[in-house]
C-alpha cells in the first residue's frame, strides 16, 4: 500500500493567530523534506475559498493521494477540509488535520517551543495520513417523524412547524399539560400580550393538528439508535407500552426557577411577604395583589439577579428578569397608581426589540431605581420598626449616589433567575447529548451551529440551551424544525462510516466484545464460532477493537496502525530535535 | 542540558478533546510538552498505545475521556478505567513507575482544568526524570 505515497502539507498562519507563534515558514520548509511529502506550502488561511481551491488544485496537478492541514482543531474544519478532497475527486479520508491552534500557539508562549511542538504534531500526522484508507459514505433512509421532548412554547412551536409541513410529530411532554414556563406568566414583556392567550392560541393548534400526536405525563428513558433511526418505548395509557420510530429528535425540556431559599440577606421564607417573581405572577394572574394579611400593599421593592450573576449561586445572566422586573412595576403602576415602586437592580440589561423602550417608559412612572453590587454586599432585608409605618425595611449601598440607603416594604418580589432542571443530565443522556458548565445542553457549535448538538439528529431549542425569551425560543425551534425537515426531504442520510470491522480469521470467539458494546452492534456467530459486527447499529467508539484480545476487531479510521504510527511520527520528531540540539 | 518530559496524551473526542479545544479558544497557557492523539472515546486507547508511547520515547502518558456518566458511548470510559488499572500494573511489572500514566475526566466545559492538569503531571513528570524504557525493553530482549 505504501508504493507511492504522495503527500501534500499545507500549514495554515491562521491570519496572525497562529503565525505569531509558530515559525510556519521554518516548519513548511523542514516538515516538506520527510519521506512521502511532496510538496508543503503555507497560507494566509486555508480554509478559505483560495486556500481550498489551492488543495484542489495540487491534488490534480501533482497527483497528490494524501493530505494534511496544519491548522485549528479539526472540529472546526475537517469536514470543511474533507470536502474540499471530495470535490478534488480524492476519498475525504485521505485527509489529516494537526490542530496548532487550539493545542499550540494559544496555549503556549515560547516561539521557539511552539515551533517545536508544532513541527512533532504535523510530523505525527504525516506518518498516520500515510495509513489512511478510503472509506466509502454509507447512507441510511430517514424515518420521517420527530420526537419532541418537551411542551412548552419552544417544543409546540417546532412541532407545528413540522406538522404544518406534513410531517409526523411526538410531543412528550412531563407535566399534565402543555404550555411549560407560560402557564406560570399573565402578561409577556415588553409588548404585554397575554401569556395565557398566546398559550391557549397554539395550543389549539396543537391538540387538533392531525399530525401531532401528544402524551402527556409522559417521560421518555431511552432512545436508541442513530439519526434517520431512532425509537423509543413509550408507556400509552395505563400499562400499554408503545414503541415509537423516528428520524430526528428535538430537546425542548426548558429550565426551572432558582430556589431563593440560600440567600439569607433577602429572608425569604423568614417573612411570608418576600416572594419570588413566579409567586407574583400568579397574584397577577388572579388580579389580586396583596400581602399575606389580605392588604393592598403601598410599598413594593423589586430585588433583581437573585441567583443570577454571582459567582455563589449562578455567573451567568438569566436573561428575561430584569425586563419581567420593568413590567411589574408597570403592573403595580397601573393597579395600584398611588403604590411606591422601588427597582433594586445590579445591572439593567434591557437589550431586544422594544426593551430599551420599556426600560424609558418605566423610568418616568414614578418607579424608583437604585442599584446595588451585585458581587459585594447584598441588599439585606430586616424586620421594621414600630413606628417606621411598614413591615419590612431594606438596608442597602446605593450605588451611584455611594450613600446608604433603608427601603420600607410592605412587598418584596425576588426576580429569581433560571437554571437547568435537575434531570437535565439524564435526560440529556437518554438522547445521547452532553452540558456544559452551567448544566444546560451543550451545542454542537456555539456560534455556527447553535441548535445542533454532536449526536446527529438531535437538535436542542428554547431554555433547556440556556435562558432566552419567548421570541429566541421560538427562532431557535423553527430552525431546528427546519434543519429537520430540511434532512426528511433529502430522505437519506450520510452515516459514521468510522465503524467497528471484524477479521474473521483472527476472531477466537471469546465474545468480550460482544459484552463491552454499549450498542449490541457485535453479536457472536454460534456456528462459525465468531463475532459480527452489525455497522447499522456501530457508533464507532472502538472499545471493542481495544477490548479484543486477538487483534480481530479494528476501527475504521482509527486503527491500530494509524495510530501507532502517529505517536511514532511525532515521538521521532522530537527526538530528532533533541539530537540536534545537543 | 535540563530534562524537559516529553508527554504523549490520548483524549477522546466528545468531551476532553473538546475540553482542550476550549483552553485554546480561552487562551489559557499550560507547558507545551504534551502531544494529543485523538481518539473517539477513552474505550479505544488500548495497552499497546501506551506501551508503544513509552517505546518510542515519553516520559509518560495522559489519559483523558468524559466523567463517568457522560461518554458519548454510554460506558466506553468505564471500560477505559478498567483496563488503565491493568495497563499501570503492567507498566509497574516491566520496571516503568505506574504513576507515570494517568487518567483523568475532563469534560467539554474544563478548559481550565485541562491546563492545571497539564501543568500538574508535567510537574510530576519531571520530577521523575527521563523514562529508562529503552533500556529496560533492550534487557528484556
Ligand atoms: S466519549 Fe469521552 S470517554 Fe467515551
Amino acid at each position: 500500500m505504501m508504493e507511492d505515497t504522495r503527500i501534500g502539507l499545507y500549514v495554515c498562519w491562521c491570519g496572525t493567530n497562529i503565525a505569531k507563534m509558530v515559525d510556519v515558514e521554518q516548519v513548511a520548509k523542514e516538515l516538506g523534506d520527510l519521506p512521502n511529502v511532496v510538496l508543503s506550502k503555507t497560507y494566509k488561511y486555508m480554509c478559505s475559498d483560495p486556500g481550498q481551491d489551492m488543495i484542489i488544485q495540487d491534488i490534480q496537478e501533482n497527483n497528490l493521494n494524501r493530505v494534511v492541514v496544519a491548522a485549528c482543531s479539526p472540529r472546526i474544519h475537517e469536514l470543511t477540509f474533507r470536502r474540499a478532497l471530495a470535490n478534488a475527486g480524492l476519498n475525504p479520508y485521505m485527509f489529516q488535520m494537526a490542530n496548532i491552534r487550539e493545542q499550540v500557539s494559544w496555549v503556549h508562549t515560547d516561539r521557539e517551543e511552539a515551533t517545536k511542538k508544532a513541527k512533532s504534531l504535523i510530523a505525527g500526522a504525516i506518518s498516520r495520513v500515510a495509513y489512511h484508507e478510503a472509506l466509502e459514505k454509507r447512507t441510511v433512509e430517514i424515518d420521517p417523524a420527530t420526537l419532541i421532548l418537551g411542551g412548552g412554547i419552544a417544543g409546540m412551536s417546532a412541532a407545528l412547524e413540522i406538522a404544518d409541513a406534513g410531517k409526523q410529530v411526538y410531543l412528550v411532554e412531563k407535566k399534565a399539560q402543555l404550555g411549560g414556563q407560560l402557564l406560570q406568566v399573565d402578561l409577556t414583556f415588553p409588548f404585554m400580550y397575554s401569556a395565557q392567550q398566546l398559550r391557549q392560541m397554539i395550543i389549539e393548534k396543537v391538540v387538533q393538528h392531525p399530525n401531532i400526536q401528544v402524551f402527556n405525563n409522559q417521560v421518555v428513558e431511552e432512545v436508541n439508535g442513530y439519526i434517520g433511526n431512532f425509537s423509543t418505548q413509550i408507556k400509552n395509557g395505563k400499562k400499554k407500552e408503545t414503541e415509537l420510530k423516528f428520524g430526528n429528535v428535538i430537546v425542548a425540556t426548558g429550565l426551572k426557577a432558582f430556589d431563593p431559599q440560600g440567600i439569607e440577606a433577602y429572608a425569604y421564607g423568614k417573612f411570608p411577604n418576600v416572594i419570588t417573581s413566579l409567586e407574583f405572577e400568579k397574584m397577577l394572574l388572579k388580579g389580586k395583589i396583596q400581602t399575606k394579611e389580605g392588604k393592598v400593599p403601598k410599598n413594593i421593592a423589586i430585588i433583581h439577579c437573585v441567583g443570577s450573576r454571582n459567582k455563589d449561586y449562578h455567573e451567568y445572566c438569566s436573561r428575561t428578569c430584569c425586563m419581567t422586573a420593568l413590567k411589574f412595576a408597570n403592573q403595580l403602576k397601573s393597579a395600584i397608581p398611588d403604590s411606591n415602586v422601588y427597582e433594586l437592580y445590579a445591572d439593567m440589561r434591557s437589550f431586544g426589540k422594544g426593551c430599551e423602550e420599556l426600560y424609558t417608559k418605566t423610568s418616568t412612572k414614578g418607579v424608583t431605581f437604585l442599584m446595588f453590587d451585585q458581587q459585594d454586599k447584598l441588599p439585606e432585608v430586616i424586620k421594621a420598626g414600630k413606628n417606621d409605618g411598614c413591615e419590612m425595611l431594606i438596608q442597602m449601598d446605593e450605588k451611584l449616589s455611594g450613600e446608604e440607603v433603608e427601603i420600607p416594604a410592605d412587598l418584596i418580589v425576588l426576580m429569581v433567575g433560571m437554571e437547568a432542571h435537575e434531570d437535565a443530565k439524564k435526560t440529556g443522556h437518554s438522547v445521547g447529548i452532553s452540558l456544559c458548565g452551567n448544566s444546560f445542553y451543550i451545542e454542537k457549535h456555539p456560534k455556527l451551529d447553535p441548535v445542533a448538538t454532536t449526536t446527529d439528529g438531535v437538535y436542542i431549542v428554547g431554555n433547556c440551551q440556556g435562558p432566552k425569551d419567548i421570541p429566541d425560543s421560538i427562532c431557535q425551534a423553527k430552525a431546528a424544525a427546519a434543519r429537520i425537515l430540511g434532512t426528511i426531504n433529502k430522505k437519506q442520510v450520510e452515516i459514521e462510516v468510522t465503524t467497528a470491522f471484524a477479521n474473521e480469521e483472527l476472531c477466537c470467539g471469546c465474545q468480550t466484545c460482544v459484552q463491552v458494546c454499549p450498542y449490541t452492534a457485535l453479536s457472536y456467530e454460534e456456528e462459525k464460532n465468531i463475532s459480527v459486527v452489525n455497522e447499522a447499529l456501530c457508533k464507532g467508539c472502538g472499545t471493542c477493537g481495544s477490548a479484543c484480545p486477538c487483534g480481530a476487531i479494528s476501527s475504521r479510521h482509527f486503527t491500530d496502525k494509524q495510530i501507532l504510527s502517529q505517536i511514532e511520527g511525532l515521538m521521532e520528531m522530537i527526538l530528532q530535535e533533541e539530537i540536534s540540539e545537543n | 542540558m535540563s530534562f524537559n518530559p516529553k508527554i504523549v496524551s490520548f483524549l477522546c473526542n466528545w468531551c476532553s478533546y473538546t475540553g482542550a479545544d476550549l483552553a485554546g479558544t480561552s487562551r489559557m497557557k499550560y507547558a507545551s510538552n504534551i502531544r494529543i492523539i485523538r481518539v473517539m472515546c477513552s474505550g479505544r486507547v488500548e495497552p499497546t498505545f501506551v506501551l508503544k508511547a513509552f517505546q518510542q520515547g515519553a516520559d509518560g502518558v495522559l489519559i483523558c475521556g468524559c466523567h463517568p456518566g457522560d461518554c458519548h458511548y454510554h460506558e466506553g470510559n468505564y471500560n477505559c478505567l478498567r483496563r488503565f488499572k491493568l495497563m499501570q500494573k503492567f507498566i509497574d511489572q516491566m520496571g516503568i513507575e505506574k504513576d507515570r500514566m494517568k487518567l483523568k475526566w475532563i469534560s467539554a466545559s474544563e478548559g481550565k482544568d485541562f491546563a492545571k492538569l497539564v501543568d500538574q503531571f508535567t510537574e510530576e513528570i519531571r520530577e521523575f526524570g527521563p523514562c529508562k524504557v529503552k533500556e529496560i525493553v533492550e534487557t528484556l530482549s
